[in-house]
């Protein structure tokens, strides 16, 4: 593939998105870009159309208005340079672990000893070096989760799109899954497009926030609060989270997040 | 043994033991008191006394009911030494390769089939209205054309029970493919999986359990076609056996065959469950 975008970009262009048989618009120009190596979390009240961008970032939706594409061309189908990870993991009950992860390399016809080395790598990465023969049922939420974005992972995305990934888990788990997510952004240099309901979760992985309201979904905030450098540049999560800076960014972004909603 | 518990709330102690499969029975098999396969058990010696005694006391005539004692030599009988040309076993080979055969045919068919049907609305346009055609219609009914077009021969026979069979394969495989999450598939897809990938590593393997049951109830649906398929120009067979024996009114052998008939797919049914268990143990664990 010839690099002539030198910076890779995820870009959505004033997109509106509406779904057959709706009279308004779900989304109403929006436009996100992530560059590689950025970390984008979309928050917003239900129905601000977060999980519709994603959709439409992932080549699964496409847009009434405005364009969406990555690397200057545009999308019109999903494809392994933009990998998914779904809030139900989606992963394959008939495959152990380790043939999840090395699906995506399965399709694009790699040797099986080969898929099994990187697969291997990649449940080192994700801390489960372990469970490569264990079958998807006998793995808990968390360990489901991180099989998800060992699968997503394999395929080398540029970008990965993560649809709620930790709102399925317990609070315990899904404080753990952030400094995963973390690490594994650091580690890949992927850009990651994710859409979640924490508010906490958003101000530790994000690189930037972009807050939506609905009716129709529009961006009314956007947020650079830089927790996820310093995380990366070695500060402990649990340092940061003490940080009084915190706290005072989650106010700000609760109250952004709330603005205009009646009460 | 009264209909109370139907009013009682989940746990009551009372008529715990009736074998009432209320909603909220517990399907433990550790429950204490009468087990159903107990119960099963009980019913079936009562039924083999009831035919020993009026076969003993001769309420009916032998030609009839023989005795379950003659019926078991009959059957030893004919597994040593044959009837009408063929051992026991000859004739339950017979049948079983044909309906194997019929399978063989009714998979190759009826998958792609359920496939089309799951997948794409001129799939389904196109088969679904030929296939509610089918099912309903009676063997004996298709036999005589089935006979006009292709002869009495082994084809024939073989065609009878696939035409059975395809039904239930193809309709089991449609509403596994239905039943695929479509996440799991946008998952595939945003893996960079082509529209065949899908299909090969997602679809089927996920239909799969569906598709199972399908074979086990095709399987069924084909062993009970058998004695009509059997019916013209056989010179071996289970069914050939019992409609032989009938026109010479060896009603022993009558019963001792559908006796075996019932045993054979008994066992069937059950191997093919222990298939299922091994071939998609995440059925049921979703």
């Amino acid at each position: 593939m010839p690099h002539l975008v030198l910076d890779p970009h995820l870009v959505l262009d004033k997109v509106s998105i509406q779904y057959d048989g709706q009279a308004a618009p779900a989304v109403e120009l929006v436009s996100i870009d992530v560059a590689k190596g950025d970390f984008v979390v979309l928050v917003g009240r239900s129905g601000c159309g977060k999980t519709s961008l994603l959709n439409v970032a992932a080549g699964l939706v496409a847009p009434a208005r405005g364009r969406a594409s990555i690397n200057g061309k545009p999308i019109t189908a999903p494809g392994s340079d933009r990998a998914v990870v779904f809030q139900n993991d989606a992963l394959f009950p008939w495959l152990t672990a380790r043939e999840n992860v090395a699906f995506a390399l399965r399709l694009r016809g790699i040797r099986p000893a080969e898929r099994a080395r990187r697969a291997d790598e990649l449940l080192e990465l994700v801390k489960l070096t372990d469970a490569g023969d264990k079958r998807i049922w006998e793995l808990s939420g968390g360990m489901r989760q991180r099989i998800g974005l060992a699968r997503a992972l394999a395929a080398e995305p540029e970008f990965l799109l993560l649809d709620e990934p930790l709102g399925a888990l317990d609070a315990l788990t899904r404080e753990r899954m952030q400094t995963t997510l973390l690490d594994l952004w650091t580690a890949s240099d992927v850009g990651v497009l994710m859409v979640t309901h924490g508010i906490e979760e958003a101000l530790v992985l994000a690189t930037r926030i972009v807050v939506l309201a609905p009716g129709p979904g529009r961006v009314v905030r956007s947020f650079e609060p830089g927790f996820s450098r310093r995380y990366a540049a070695g500060e402990a999560i649990r340092t940061i989270k003490a940080d009084p800076a915190f706290a005072a960014a989650r106010g700000e972004l609760t109250d952004a997040i709330f603005e205009g909603e009646a009460a | 043994m009264t209909v109370t518990s139907y009013t009682e709330r989940p746990g009551s102690k009372v008529d715990e033991a009736d074998g009432l499969s209320v909603p909220w029975s517990r399907p433990s098999p550790k429950r204490k008191g009468i087990s159903a396969r107990a119960v099963s058990a009980v019913t079936i010696l009562v039924v083999l006394a009831v035919w020993a005694l009026s076969a003993r006391l001769q309420l009916v005539s032998p030609v009839f009911l023989p005795s379950p004692i003659a019926v078991w030599n009959k059957f030893i009988l004919v597994a040593r030494d044959g009837f009408v040309d063929a051992t026991l076993l000859q004739h339950a080979v017979a049948s079983l390769g044909r309906v194997f055969a019929a399978l063989i045919a009714a998979i190759l068919v009826g998958v792609p089939v359920g496939l089309a049907i799951g997948i794409s609305t001129v799939g389904r346009g196109i088969f679904d209205p030929l296939l509610e055609f089918l099912r309903p219609i009676p063997p004996l009914a298709y036999l005589p054309l089935v006979i006009i077009w292709f002869g009495i021969g082994e084809p024939s026979k073989i065609l009878v029970i696939a035409i059975a069979m395809l039904a239930p394969v193809a309709l089991s495989t449609a509403s596994g493919v239905r039943g695929v999450s479509q996440e799991r598939i946008n998952a595939a897809r945003s893996l960079g999986a082509t529209r065949a990938q899908v299909v090969r590593h997602v679809i089927l393997p996920s239909a799969l359990p569906l598709i199972l049951t399908g074979l086990r109830i095709a399987l069924g649906a084909g062993w009970s076609t058998l004695v009509a398929a059997e019916l013209v120009a056989a010179t071996r067979g289970l069914g050939f056996m019992i409609q032989s024996a009938a026109q010479f009114l060896v009603t022993d052998v009558v019963v001792m065959g559908i006796l075996v008939i019932a045993a054979i797919a008994f066992v069937l049914e059950f191997t093919i469950r222990r298939i299922e268990r091994v071939l998609v143990p995440w059925a049921g664990r979703e």
